[in-house]
């Protein structure tokens, strides 16, 4: 649990935070900081193509101050691109750095010797870093593989530049990155002229160059051949664009430096094309990925439209990260911890080599996390639109799991109720047919034996009127304890109640009564009560003239009752209803059941109504949460 | 049959077994039973339906008078006792008595036969003769039903104004009446003061019209009056 409460919570709120930040940015016009950028870029770059135009050291001042210039404004605006677009990484600012040593590398085209040799040093820096942006991208470390590559370009500067410029009286450059044609200035930092060792150098510089671009070339073809098809769909523009750049970079080492063979003006040309065409492969990277997550999240929306099944969710993100291993877990607040959907607890191991994962919710609390391949941390925009979409997706399901969660509370909470109440109506049922009932008979019985003794005197008349009473009063009471709860619906069920209730019905009514056996207590009651209550209706709503039928019957898993008349009807939604109708409603729904009534004035009322047999009569699934 | 002739001649004796757990009651029934009696003699009162049917068992009582609800179960133990002894001695006669009108509980007395059985509300106990009546009826093996229970029945039956009942007259109505009580021919002459002949008249007629089949034993036309009263309007497609 450590991760959660330390490092990686910080991460979570950085995320949140980028997520806010960028939000914020979304459809805002340009900042201040990008004003900046762009200003420096356009100064940059003017400045860049003046010194080459102008410094008479180049050998084609157009074509250089061209390069310059598109190679400038493109890395300033891939930089603002990718600041924007991903600003969880750094590799707008790399791109923003490169830039900076594409301009510094443009004073090689300076007549002063100390700008020269600058200019000669910032074209080898531009070159390193063009190397680290390939070797890096689209993050900004470098893996294993890429090291070695990079290992090579380092010791090209190293073994290959450095000693020649001690060595030779003029600065040799980058092979192809710069140089200088005709009016070349002298190398201010000569230490020794030593024409001979300096050639020795000049070829270990273009053997390693060579190298150096082959294994550039290398690297970009097998991670593009082992990639995911989600990372390739970022590689694959920088592919394009950075292969024939990296591949005219080689063939310049081997045939110009190794070879001797002098450039010529087409070769130049097809190289400074390349170049131009380079970074912007950074830009079209960034775009094709940010195309493809809408893609993603349009796809998705349009497949959880249905409100699918956590499992299908799941497997609508696997196609969609084309990970077969991604997941979805869930964050319970109470336990502070991620479940699977299986209600499993799920290890989200940072220290796992390839997995990683990403959590959504609102504002600090998760609601949810993507588990996924850690290759897919490079496409962070499909990943959160996979986590948008999902968290959308199950939160709607979570908010109709909540719900669904109260009414059973309250449906529970209502059959309590109505249960404490029939439980309690049966109770004093009894007590009035043990205790009192049960008395004043044992007083009737005991008045009619006195009476009896009496019959001489001339009290037997009056305890005769007195027993007529009584008798009245014994009704009264035997009625009101049956009304209470009939002994009857608890001994023998239903279909004996409602025979009873109908023999005794002010209502001509017929009965269609099927055995539905015994059913819980609640529901019996709930049943029982209802029919009674309609039977009421009918018999002071209906109209003089009124029939009645009733009948109960079994059908598959419920036991229905419908009570109909043909008597006067009403509209439906007329108030004068609505109590009777509500109770009747209201004791069905606390056992789970539906009730329904239809009437037309003038052709009768229908009163209809199942209870489930089942034990459980949940309505809905349970969402993994 | 019963008449009211044998109340002036209590020959036979009947040897009762009474199961009643209420206190109260069975003082009522004592004092109704015993006092000035020398018809009626009470072998032993029983409080549940087990210590009843082994008393049953010790005493061979010709007539069981029972509360319809006891222990164990507290709900129809008298009808129970009348099923099991309806098997194990269908010579003895049972007269349950309930505080209960529901006519259901009469129609499942009768069930298994309406020989020898009585519905009685408990109030009748006061009335020390028709009690008596009750007793010697099902010892004889006839039936007697409550008129209270009938009388219920046939109230709620007229506010019914489609009813079968409503389509006999008042007369053959109250003969109707009396014949679901158990009450024998004699008996309904004397009652609505009619001569024997004339009940005998309506008997006809109104069974006629119900399409009922006249039986000579009024134990089991009791049962037929008593379901065609309780229940004739009741089931689909019994409306003519």
């Amino acid at each position: 649990m450590s991760r959660f409460a330390g490092s990686r919570d910080v991460a979570f709120e950085q995320r949140e935070l980028d997520l806010e930040l960028r939000d914020a940015a979304f459809g805002a016009g340009v900042r201040k900081s990008e004003f900046a950028v762009i200003a420096v870029a356009v100064a940059g770059a003017s400045a860049a193509a003046t010194i080459v135009a102008t410094g008479g050291v180049s050998s084609n001042p157009t074509m250089a101050a061209t390069v310059l210039v598109a190679n400038i404004g493109a890395l300033a605006l891939g930089g603002l691109i990718w600041r924007r677009g991903r600003p969880s990484s750094s590799f707008g600012q790399l791109l923003l750095a490169e830039g900076v040593l594409v301009f510094v590398s443009s004073l090689s085209g300076s007549p002063d010797s100390v700008l020269h040799l600058i200019g000669m040093l910032g074209a080898w820096a531009a070159a390193l870093g063009a190397s680290w942006l390939l070797l890096s991208f689209p993050g900004s470390r470098l893996g294993g593989t890429a090291r070695i590559v990079m290992g090579l370009a380092v010791a090209t500067f190293l073994i290959g530049e450095l000693p020649l410029i001690l060595l030779a009286p003029r600065v040799v450059g980058v092979s192809g990155m710069a140089g200088c044609a005709t009016a070349c200035p002298a190398n201010p930092a000569l230490a020794v002229d030593a024409p001979a060792a300096a050639e020795v150098f000049r070829h270990v510089q273009g053997l390693l160059q060579a190298t150096w671009g082959a294994g550039l070339l290398f690297y970009l073809a097998t991670s593009f051949a082992w990639a995911s098809h989600a990372r390739r769909r970022l590689l694959f523009p920088v592919f394009v664009t950075a292969a024939p750049f990296v591949a005219a970079f080689t063939i310049n080492a081997v045939v110009f430096d190794l070879a001797g063979v002098p450039p010529t003006g087409t070769a130049r040309a097809i190289f400074a094309g390349t170049r131009i065409l380079f970074p912007l492969g950074f830009i079209a990277g960034l775009l094709f990925a940010r195309a493809y997550a809408g893609e993603a999240l349009a796809f998705m929306a349009r497949k959880l439209v249905g409100r699918p099944p956590v499992a299908a969710v799941e497997q609508l993100i696997r196609r969609v990260l084309d990970d077969p291993h991604a997941g979805l877990v869930f964050w319970l607040p109470r336990s502070e911890q991620f479940v699977d959907r299986h209600g499993m607890r799920a290890v989200l191991d940072e220290a796992s080599e390839n997995r990683t994962w990403r959590a959504f919710g609102h504002g600090d609390a998760p609601v949810l996390a993507v588990v996924h391949d850690v290759a897919l941390s490079e496409d962070p925009e499909l990943v959160e639109a996979v986590g948008a979409a999902s968290l959308l997706a199950l939160e709607s399901r979570r908010l109709e799991h909540d719900l669904l969660d109260s009414v059973d509370a309250l449906r529970a909470s209502q059959r309590r109720l109505v249960g404490a109440a029939s439980a309690e109506r049966r109770k004093i049922e009894r007590d009035l047919h043990d205790g009192v009932q049960q008395k004043l008979v044992a007083l009737r019985i005991q008045l009619e034996l006195t009476r009896d003794l009496a019959r001489e005197s001339g009290l037997s008349g009056r305890l005769a009127g007195l027993a007529a009473d009584f008798d009245d009063a014994l009704d009264e009471l035997r009625s009101a304890a049956h009304g209470i709860y009939p002994p009857l619906l608890a001994e023998e069920g239903l279909e004996a109640a409602l025979r009873e209730v109908a023999r005794r019905s002010s209502v001509p009514l017929t009965v269609d009564l099927e055995g539905v056996g015994r059913l819980p207590e609640d529901r019996e009651t709930a049943i029982y009560y209802c029919c009674l209550e309609a039977l009421q209706n009918v018999a002071k709503h209906a109209g003089d003239d009124a029939d009645a039928f009733l009948r109960l019957w079994r059908e598959r898993n419920a036991v229905r009752f419908a009570i109909s008349d043909n008597g006067v009807g009403f509209v439906p939604r007329s108030a004068t209803n609505g109590a009777g109708l509500t109770n009747m409603a209201d004791r069905i729904g606390a056992v789970g059941g539906t009730f329904s009534v239809r009437s037309t004035p003038g052709e009768g009322t229908t009163v209809l109504g199942g209870v489930a047999i089942g034990a459980s009569d949940r309505i809905g699934d349970v969402v993994g949460v | 049959m019963s008449s009211a002739s044998e109340l002036t001649n209590p020959d036979p004796v009947h040897r009762l077994v009474v199961a009643e757990d209420a206190y109260l009651i069975r003082e009522g029934i004592r004092n109704a039973l015993e006092r000035e009696n020398d018809e009626v003699q009470v072998l032993e009162y029983c409080p549940d339906l087990d210590s009843l049917l082994r008393a049953v068992e010790e005493h061979r009582p010709n007539v069981v008078l029972t509360d319809i609800r006891m222990p164990p179960t507290n709900t129809d133990e008298g009808i129970q006792a009348a099923t099991t002894l309806r098997e194990s001695h269908p010579e003895i006669g049972v007269v349950v008595i309930s505080q209960y009108v529901s006519p259901h509980y009469a129609l499942k007395l009768f069930e298994r036969g309406s020989a020898g059985r009585a519905y009685l509300l408990k109030e009748r106990i006061g009335h020390r003769i028709q009690l008596l009546e009750a007793i010697r009826e099902v010892a004889a093996g006839g039936s007697v039903v409550d008129p209270k229970v009938v009388d219920v029945l046939v109230e709620a039956r007229m506010r019914a104004k489609n009813s079968l009942l409503s389509r006999l007259s008042v007369r053959e109505r109250e003969v109707l009446a009396g014949v679901a009580t158990g009450a024998s021919n004699a008996a309904i002459a004397e009652s609505l003061f009619l001569t024997k002949r004339a009940v005998e008249k309506n008997i006809n007629s109104l069974f006629a019209k119900l399409d009922l089949t006249d039986d000579k034993s009024t134990s089991r036309r009791v049962r037929a009056a008593l379901l065609f009263i309780a229940d004739s309007d009741l089931e689909a497609g019994s409306e003519p």
